[in-house]
């Protein structure tokens, strides 16, 4: 059994191509001119307003002070590069085109479900993004309470998940629900980035997972970061055919961090990166339990029609390298 | 750089140092699409949508709103059929938030995208004169065809509870939930509809 093991990982390590992994995770972008590009801010650090407008429970104070705790939380992960700047109140709203980053409570009892989203304006032509802003819907009961408040929803916790966007992140699948008669609830996440609220009255968001970081360390890493950590890189396939939009998670077990990615082209390719070096079993899975559409664009064709599998061997994660060639076969459902 | 509706003087230099660029062309990148839910049953959809039609997008549309302020889009569709909530128009409109107007493109994250020639079945919800899809993206599910078997199928699958019982994990990749054919989806939609009238 043991001898099995040292030659799976042998045969691992002998499939490593030391070169930094710089494309995994998935992150917001946008088509220019037919090619997809991602977002990025170059200049830092970020300059924000928030709208000064306030909602039972929530001052507008105590939002800007919640955002700038957000902002801090994504910018302290280590071997990333990032910084904010609070530029003032505003009345605009988050949601009016005019050329700013606003962040703010807003009105919009028709977005139905909708806690709060984050928004872009884009010039087609440069590439360059206009604005970024984040909404918060003021239709629910938000609370700013250090501990939650039973019955309102956390304006820390969406904030985090909505700052992760404005830096270019997209979601994870990293999280697991339950049906009850007549609802659904979310009762496990391994990403803030998870794009279902806990219940109102929780704040477990409030606290970055491995995946949340992995993602943002893979946009906002430096070289010194990109040198010490590594990446899978593979394929999967069914019947030969690649798989698009297929779930990969990378466990390691020492740490028990979960990294997760997708299957983003029609050969079926993945990478995870920004993983700490180390051992690592993986696995695949399809994303039939989601509203598909908050991952990607309506002309993706995501095939949700396959048996989760396992990667027969265990995956050897090189400081500074990746470890390529994880070949995931799946069957049909 | 002005646009319509925005003030020239918001767009000096102390803006531009917060311009996101583009870094990199990334063949990993998506775009963009996000936001936070709250969870939705597929019973809890159907009852909460005053409309659910199955139809073929003709037109998508941007325009200004509020006074130039933001930017959304009318989506016209030809209805071929209402499984709940008729309407007597052949086409009918809703609006999603973003669109593009000119070079510029604004998308809200987690708002679905339409194009000419999309066949959906959609969960329609409405404010004052105003038709949106249910939940952002919730409400959308795309009719695509599936190569293999030349059926019409509908993704995502729904993800329903049992009527009565225990609470249940949705298990990624139960073999039991795999994408409806078109009508099948419309069968359960107009089961569920037809449970709850029942009860």
């Amino acid at each position: 059994m043991r001898r099995g093991v040292a030659a799976a990982l042998a045969a691992i390590a002998a499939c490593v191509m030391f070169a930094p992994a710089l494309d995994a995770y998935l992150k917001l972008g946008t088509t220019i001119n037919g090619r997809v590009l991602s977002l990025h801010w170059t200049q830092l650090p970020i300059r924000y307003f928030v709208t000064d407008r306030s909602v039972a429970e929530v001052t507008s104070q105590q939002l800007q002070q919640t955002i700038a705790t957000a902002f801090s939380t994504w910018a302290a992960v280590p071997g990333v590069s990032l910084s904010s700047q609070f530029a003032g109140f505003t009345q605009v709203g988050p949601l009016d085109n005019n050329n700013l980053t606003v962040l703010g409570f807003e009105n919009r009892p028709q977005l139905d479900r909708v806690l709060g989203s984050t928004s872009f304006t884009v010039d087609v032509i440069t590439g360059d993004i206009v604005e970024s802003d984040i909404f918060f819907n003021s239709a629910f009961a938000w609370s700013a309470a250090a501990g939650g408040e039973t019955g309102r929803f956390d304006i820390g916790s969406i904030a985090l998940h909505e700052i992760g966007h404005l830096h270019g992140m997209g979601h994870s699948a990293l999280g697991e629900t339950q049906l009850i008669a007549g609802g659904r609830r979310v009762i496990a996440k391994e990403a803030v980035m998870f794009p279902i609220a806990f219940a109102a009255g929780t704040v477990a968001d409030r606290t970055l997972r491995a995946d949340d970081i992995a993602g943002i360390e893979d946009i906002y890493g430096t070289s010194a970061f990109r040198q010490s950590s590594g990446s899978i890189g593979g394929h999967v396939t069914k019947n030969g055919s690649g798989v698009q939009g297929a779930h990969v998670i990378a466990f390691n077990p020492k740490t028990g961090k979960l990294v997760a990615g997708f299957t983003l082209s029609a050969d079926g390719a993945f990478t995870i990166a920004a993983l700490d070096p180390g051992f690592y079993v993986v696995r695949v899975e399809p994303l039939d339990d989601a509203d598909v559409t908050s991952f990607f664009p309506g002309s993706f064709n995501v095939d949700l029609s396959f048996q989760p599998a396992f990667y027969d061997k265990v995956v050897v994660v090189p400081r500074g390298g990746t470890a390529s060639g994880v070949e995931l076969k799946v069957v049909p459902k | 750089m002005a646009r319509p509706g925005a003030s020239v003087s918001c767009y000096t230099a102390p803006m531009r140092r917060v311009i996101l660029a583009v870094l990199a062309i990334v063949a990993f990148t998506h775009p963009l699409h996000a936001t936070v839910i709250v969870p939705l049953e597929f019973r809890e959809l159907v009852a909460a949508a005053p409309i659910i039609v199955h139809g073929r997008v003709v037109d998508v549309r941007a325009g200004w709103v509020d006074g130039r302020r933001r930017v959304e889009t009318v989506v016209t569709l030809r209805a071929e059929d209402y499984l709940k909530g008729r309407l007597d128009d052949e086409e009918l409109t809703f609006k999603v938030p973003g669109g593009q107007i000119g070079r510029y493109r604004t998308v809200m994250i987690g708002a679905p995208d339409f194009a000419a020639g999309d066949e959906v079945v959609l969960f329609l919800n409405s404010a004052g004169a105003d038709r949106y899809v249910f939940g952002l993206s919730l409400g959308v599910f795309r009719v695509v065809l599936d190569e293999p078997s030349g059926r019409r199928l509908v993704i995502p699958p729904p993800v329903m509870a049992k009527l009565a019982g225990d609470a249940e994990a949705v298990v990624r990749g139960d073999p039991a939930r795999r994408p409806l054919p078109l009508d099948a989806f419309e069968q359960t939609v107009r089961r569920v509809i037809a449970e709850r009238g029942a009860r």
